[in-house]
């Protein structure tokens, strides 16, 4: 059997082959990464950018990323064997260009990439943009990450 | 246009009997509300006639959202610690919870995401309705928020057999989606929400709210302030992943509504990231 675990909104969590881990996201970016040798994985879910206020580093990609990379390090994972696939970052339809709000996927994205990468995590795969919700789970059997988004399923298999 | 699934969708509403059922106590209570010369008794007497509902509203009077500390075993005593407002939308939360706690095909939601969407958006409601000044209208926006989307849940068969044709219109005539099902089975979820609140008997204002919480600036003037309310909130709920479904962020964040709400872009920004907190109190609920 395997365990099914759920991470909610600015919730992080690591676990072992053979769980799945489950989110749902708008505009805010799942960032998985797994350990292949290990079978370690971590999700993180974030809602912003940039950390604006402190004691809730899951919140932010800024924060989050670092913190994930450092959990799953100190569970026995391997930076050399670690890879990042990334979901999400959907923007409303016809925003108001003016409007901030409107552009918080895109921030997502940006940041959570510029962060990965100066964490030495090499992204392998994304699914990002666009103006759909997405339902993401990532088994922690070999690092896939299934996609559901306006009724169509995809997989992301590269780790 | 799919001409034989629109006939559908009007046989359903044209037959009531089709349409979702709640308990009588529901409209009585949301109509005792509005009559300055209401006793207490009556609301009690009224609520106590249903065993299972009274059981359910003290469990929710007793949570941690509700309470106000004191342990609460009657009706009674729950009117008098809680006041009539409360417990109105106690009542709503205890009847509708077995319509909308439940898998919503087509729109892909799973069983309690759109039960759960419809808490969040009412608790991000309250809070919009207090930062901006509108106590008058916190808790007659709560309880819309709550059943904002019902109407989903008639119209989900029908969108599953037709998302693909959806789904393509929204994409190919940049159109949000609500509008695409209007195209397409020639009803949206906002009126046939509209229609199930008419045979509940619910107030006008809840009718409001439920038939235009993706066009705000449709509604009447009157009631435009609080439809604008479930609006921003039900964006923002949306956009953090809160009850997003097949139907995705394919809808408009109309500026009407921040105009007659008087919204900021960094106040847009501040609800969306305290959805966590948001999340913490709903849970308290569901």
């Amino acid at each position: 059997m395997q365990t099914f675990i759920s991470i909610g909104v600015a919730q992080m969590g690591i676990s072992a082959n053979p769980a799945i881990m489950r989110t749902i996201l708008g505009s805010c970016i799942g960032i998985c990464i797994y350990d292949r040798i290990k079978k370690i994985g971590g999700m993180a879910h974030i809602l912003l950018p940039n950390e604006i206020k402190k004691g809730t580093p899951e919140k932010y990609a800024d924060t989050a990323i670092p913190l994930l990379v450092d959990r799953m390090l100190k569970k026995g994972c391997n930076r050399e064997f670690m890879s990042a696939k990334i979901a999400g970052g959907a923007t409303m339809f016809r925003f108001q260009s003016n409007l901030m709000l409107g552009q918080i996927g895109e921030r997502n994205i940006i940041e959570t990439k510029r962060v990965l990468e100066k964490a030495g995590i090499p992204l392998v795969a994304e699914d990002i943009g666009g103006n759909t919700g997405r339902v993401i789970d990532f088994f922690l059997e070999d690092g896939r990450l299934k996609i559901k988004a306006a009724g169509q399923e995809r997989m992301l298999y590269k780790v | 246009m799919h001409t034989h699934i629109k006939q559908r969708i009007e046989s359903i509403i044209t037959n009531l009997d089709q349409l979702p059922s709640i308990p009588d106590v529901a409209s009585t209570i949301l109509n005792m509300i509005n009559d300055p010369d209401v006793s207490f008794k009556r609301v009690a007497e009224e609520i106590s006639k249903d065993q299972a509902i009274t059981t359910n509203i003290l469990k929710l009077c007793n949570s941690a959202f509700f309470s106000k500390g004191k342990e609460i075993s009657s009706i009674d005593r729950a009117i008098v610690t809680l006041g009539l407002k409360e417990i109105k939308d106690i009542v709503i939360i205890a009847v509708t919870k077995a319509i909308l706690n439940k898998e919503i095909i087509g729109y892909d939601l799973a069983k309690g995401d759109l039960w759960i969407h419809g808490i969040a958006v009412a608790v991000l409601s309250k809070k919009i309705s207090l930062m901006k000044n509108r106590k008058d209208i916190s808790d007659i926006v709560f309880t819309g928020s709550i059943i904002h989307d019902v109407g989903k849940t008639v119209l989900a068969l029908y969108v599953q057999r037709t998302f693909k044709d959806i789904i393509e219109m929204v994409e190919s005539e940049g159109i949000p989606f609500q509008e695409a099902e209007r195209e397409i089975m020639g009803f949206d979820h906002q009126e046939i929400g509209e229609k199930i609140l008419m045979k509940w008997n619910f107030p006008d204002i809840l009718k409001a709210m439920v038939r235009f919480h993706h066009e705000p600036d449709m509604a009447p003037d009157e009631f435009k302030p609080a439809v604008s309310i479930v609006h921003i909130a039900n964006i923002i709920c949306l956009m953090a992943g809160i009850g997003i479904g097949s139907d995705g962020l394919y809808h408009e964040l109309n500026s009407a509504a921040l105009t007659t709400l008087n919204f900021s872009d960094q106040e847009l920004e501040a609800l969306y990231s305290e959805i966590p907190d948001t999340m913490n109190q709903v849970k308290e609920i569901t």
